[in-house]
């Protein structure tokens, strides 16, 4: 992930948890995010190329989160969100933000390291600007 | 006022392709690119792609099931055509691996026309076809349902206004594949390997409605992507203002006493061949030449295909090519076709402008041919001269040649019919010293010396001394002194 986009992502969840976001609006923020990010991919490198690139990120940041890993199981077909989704709602609102937010960014630096930072920037572009223009989840707290 | 159809061709941005198609590709035609894994098609197609997409006409690159697109793009952003600000602009990656899977024609054929018809491109890439056809296998009647996909599909597709290519592994050529049929254009692409050495070729079996260039076609993939080398012949078409011209004044060759020999020069445009073993000093005599033309303002460039070259070079050539004035064609490789060694050395005439060529030596050009052409070598080299011919160069050639006394050669490869002049280097023996006698054996249409005359090299070059005249029997290398009626030699005093 850009620096940029990388800080932005990582601040916009903090935010939102010091805005008073509990686990549940978090994780609908990253359910959002990977969404996008399965939306702007599959069609280039498939579904089951995405969920590929999904379970070796869970892997990933599950060696910090270890719950993380079991968000999906088996050889994916597709990304499990659901499965993501409510394992992140289980959690404290900001360990849900730190998860989440690093396993966006780790799919990002996976992404990056196969295919480039400039490819990498140009198909996931819009996710981020989605993701950081979206309504805060600090804005739909009352 | 012609009411018949135009059938714009398109600039593919391959070089060489377009020549070898017969001038461009036919816009909306439908087309196969086969061949087997690794022979380059999957970056042929990439490369026209970017080439002809823009925003307004796009392109389409449909990955079937073959190659993960993730490892294309990664492995496709290495060559310098690849324009990732094109992605998702003018060029458009779409997987239909889910559709292909359920092996369901009808459903992949609906998922094209309907991203054809959203999309509107003028370029559509099916990659790879054949995972389109296992996939087909799975239902019943496997070749019936092929047939119709690839009719549905040509049809669609120049419907739409796209010129359309399959890109296709493993196709024999003796399979009665469907797709044959239905294509109007079909390009394989092969590997010719032999020994360690490994030939691209090309050859265009088929494209409606083009003079194609028939036959095999060798090409080379570098980091700039493919590079499809012509026939020399096509290269450079023939034009009767290339002949030598032979009144235009002589060129001087650099060494004194040599263009007396010549009968007052190398006429412009002639190819000459000097001949003779190891040391004789042809490799001086080139580099004498090149010096002599840029003393007169002109450009050079010398082919030196030796496994040393650095070491070999003499100084003034080595001074000449840090100048600019001489360009240097240095391949110590040991895969190239005839093609690509016109096509290196018509790019450095142009680019340099130059007037002389030299090729130092024959024997490394031999070696630097892949093992598959060198059987052709004769011929091979026999194109290379009227190549360069055509262009108006005049071209020294170096040929090692073993001293035979026995007999009187100039080539071991029987190439001295191919060339204009022939200049031809011996060693002898005359008072237990080696000495040099270099002779001119044949300028085509003009006068020349016919004397065999003693030369000598020192750090100024050559030197062109006499004949020896009180020696006879030279050729032979062991040479004797004439003798006078009275037994004793020429020139011997009374006592």
């Amino acid at each position: 992930m850009e620096r940029q986009e990388n800080d932005g992502v990582a601040a916009y969840l903090a935010r939102s948890v010091r805005g008073g976001a509990d686990s549940r609006q978090i994780a609908e923020l990253i359910a959002t995010s990977c969404h996008a990010i399965d939306s702007a991919l599959a069609p280039i490198i498939g579904q089951r190329g995405v969920a590929a690139l999904y379970k070796r990120s869970l892997h990933l940041a599950g060696r910090t989160h270890v719950w993380l890993a079991s968000a999906q199981e088996g050889v994916p077909s597709s990304m499990d969100i659901a499965a993501l989704t409510s394992l992140l709602a289980q959690r404290s609102s900001a360990e849900a933000a730190t998860a989440g937010g690093l396993l966006l960014q780790t799919f990002h630096n996976l992404l990056t390291t196969l295919v480039g930072p400039s490819l990498t920037e140009q198909l996931l572009r819009s996710v981020w600007a989605t993701f950081l223009s979206g309504s805060s989840a600090q804005d739909t707290t009352p | 006022m012609t009411t018949k159809v135009t059938i714009n061709r398109l600039a593919t941005g391959v070089t060489g392709l377009d020549e070898v198609l017969g001038g461009g590709l036919p816009e909306f035609s439908f087309n196969l690119i086969a061949g087997q894994p690794g022979c380059g098609k999957t970056t042929l197609a990439h490369q026209m792609m970017f080439a002809l997409a823009t925003p307004e006409r796009p392109a389409i690159y449909f990955t079937v099931l073959g190659e993960p697109p993730l490892k294309m793009l990664r492995y496709q952003q290495q060559f310098e055509f690849f324009d990732t600000e094109a992605v998702n602009r003018s060029v458009r990656f779409i997987n239909l691996s889910d559709d292909a899977m359920a092996g369901d024609l009808d459903r992949v054929l609906k998922r094209i026309v309907d991203e054809v018809a959203q999309h509107g491109p003028a370029l559509v890439f099916v990659d790879s076809f054949r995972s389109v056809a296992l996939a087909s296998a799975t239902g019943g009647s496997p070749h019936n349902k092929l047939q119709q996909f690839v009719q549905q599909l040509g049809m669609q597709m120049t419907s739409w206004q796209a010129t359309t290519f399959l890109i296709g592994e493993y196709f024999s050529e003796t399979d009665a594949n469907p797709v044959f049929t239905v294509c109007d254009g079909l390009i394989w692409l092969r590997q010719s390997v032999q020994r360690n050495s490994m030939v691209r070729k090309l050859q265009i079996m088929k494209m409606r409605g083009q003079p194609t260039l028939p036959g095999l076609h060798t090409f080379r993939i570098s980091a700039s992507g493919l590079e499809v080398f012509p026939p020399a012949s096509v290269a450079v078409p023939d034009e009767p203002a290339a002949a030598p011209a032979t009144h235009a004044p002589r060129l001087g060759m650099g060494v004194p006493g040599l263009d007396d020999m010549l009968g007052g020069g190398l006429p412009r445009g002639y190819s000459l061949l000097v001949a003779g073993p190891s040391g004789s000093g042809k490799s001086i005599l080139a580099a004498a030449f090149l010096s002599e033309g840029a003393r007169n303002g002109e450009t050079g460039v010398i082919a030196a295909f030796e496994q040393h070259p650095n070491r070999s070079r003499s100084r003034a050539v080595a001074d000449l090519i840090a100048s600019g004035r001489v360009g240097l064609l240095a391949n110590r490789a040991t895969d190239l076709s005839i093609d690509e060694i016109v096509f290196m050395l018509l790019r450095e005439i142009q680019r340099i402008g130059a007037t002389r060529v030299v090729i130092d030596s024959l024997s490394g050009f031999e070696l630097a041919l892949a093992p598959t052409f060198r059987e052709d070598f004769r011929e091979s080299l026999s194109n290379l001269v009227i190549a360069l011919a055509r262009v108006g160069v005049t071209v020294l050639m170096t040929s090692e040649l073993e001293d035979r006394y026995s007999d009187l050669r100039f080539s071991p490869y029987g190439t001295a019919f191919m060339t204009d002049a022939i200049i031809v280097q011996r060693y002898i023996e005359v008072d237990s010293r080696l000495l040099r006698v270099m002779a001119v054996v044949k300028v085509r249409a003009s006068a020349h010396s016919d004397q065999l005359r003693e030369f000598s090299i020192d750090n100024d070059g050559i030197h062109v001394g006499d004949m020896l005249a009180n020696q006879e029997g030279l050729l032979g290398g062991r040479p004797t002194r004439k003798q006078t009626a009275d037994g004793r030699p020429p020139g011997a005093k009374d006592e």
